[in-house]
């Protein structure tokens, strides 16, 4: 297979008559290494062990609770997805408002949601919507965050009364 | 930062949640219109009796800006002739993603609370994709057409 591209470290010798490519991968990835990356990378290794993956986890944990908690005050509001062992995040609709609708508000809020399909139209079809509108939860939420969560989607409700 | 209202004005909450002319047409032109990226859907139905749109209407779901501007679409270009439609397209395109829209005669009319949209790009398909499917009717384009 011929090299997609030339570029440092991708050859072994080279001459008029005839160039040699170095043995796969070197042949592959001619140029400057990602190098930024692998250190970033483990910088941001580091910096998730300094927290610890169980600190991490209570966290999230906290979040999900507080939020399924608050969420479910919300009369309009289904929640998509009820799994016992379900990652940080929630999924909902609003009856009556298409979660692009939410999403556009929330967004002018200063809340940053997905809205869509999320690239899996068959779960949308089993649980018979559309699309939803989703909130992740991460360490660097608190509690705050989920109340200003509630407050943009009373906003939403109070735009398409 | 605009307002949320300028977005989301009474007439288009009202068309989104009562839409008109919101029904299939037996034997009129039809052409499908879907945003695969958002999941909007609509398919619009026109009968053109020489050369004017004598009916109208469209059926799908979406977002409430679409679903206004299928509906508040079907009103403006119903007892209208061909070619004004198209006109009348060229200048709501622009109404939503231009400022300062040059429309001496008013014919955009009640189209003009789109302007709000201008300030959202990623909902201008959402605005555009029933217009885009009204037209390809009119071509006689019945294969589903994508705004992306």
């Amino acid at each position: 297979m011929p090299p997609w591209q030339g570029g440092g470290d991708m050859i072994r010798s080279v001459t008029f008559e005839k160039t040699e490519y170095a043995d796969p991968p070197t042949k592959f990835e001619a140029g400057t290494p990602h190098i930024a990356g692998a250190v970033g990378l483990g910088a941001a290794i580091d910096y998730v062990q300094s927290i610890g993956f169980d600190a991490i986890t209570a966290h999230e944990r906290d979040l999900l609770a507080y939020a399924t908690e608050q969420l479910g005050r919300i009369n309009s509001l289904r929640i998509i997805g009820q799994a016992r062992a379900k990652s940080s995040v929630i999924s909902f609709t609003l009856a009556g408002v298409h979660p692009h609708d939410i999403g556009t508000i929330l967004d002018r809020e200063g809340i940053a949601i997905r809205a869509g399909h999320h690239c899996a139209q068959p779960v949308m079809d089993r649980f018979e919507v559309a699309a939803t509108a989703r909130a992740s939860f991460g360490i660097h939420n608190g509690r705050d965050d989920v109340d200003a969560l509630v407050a943009g989607i009373n906003k939403v409700l109070e735009i398409f009364a | 930062m605009s307002d949320l209202r300028d977005l989301y004005q009474e007439v288009i909450l009202d068309h989104s949640k009562r839409p008109r002319n919101f029904h299939a047409i037996d034997g009129a032109e039809l052409a499908k219109g879907h945003n695969p990226l958002c999941g909007d859907r609509v398919t619009v139905f026109v009968k053109v009796v020489d050369g004017v749109v004598a009916d109208v209407g469209f059926q799908g779901d979406g977002c409430a800006i679409s679903k206004a501007s299928a509906s508040l679409m079907t009103e403006a270009v119903k007892g209208r002739r061909e070619d004004e439609v198209r006109h009348l397209f060229a200048l709501f395109h622009d109404v939503c993603t231009k400022d300062d829209v040059e429309d001496p005669e008013g014919d955009l009319d009640k189209l003009e609370v789109f302007s709000g949209v201008r300030e959202y790009p990623v909902r201008v398909k959402c605005a555009t994709l029933p217009w885009h499917t009204l037209v390809a009717a009119l071509d006689r384009k019945p294969d589903t057409i994508k705004t992306e």
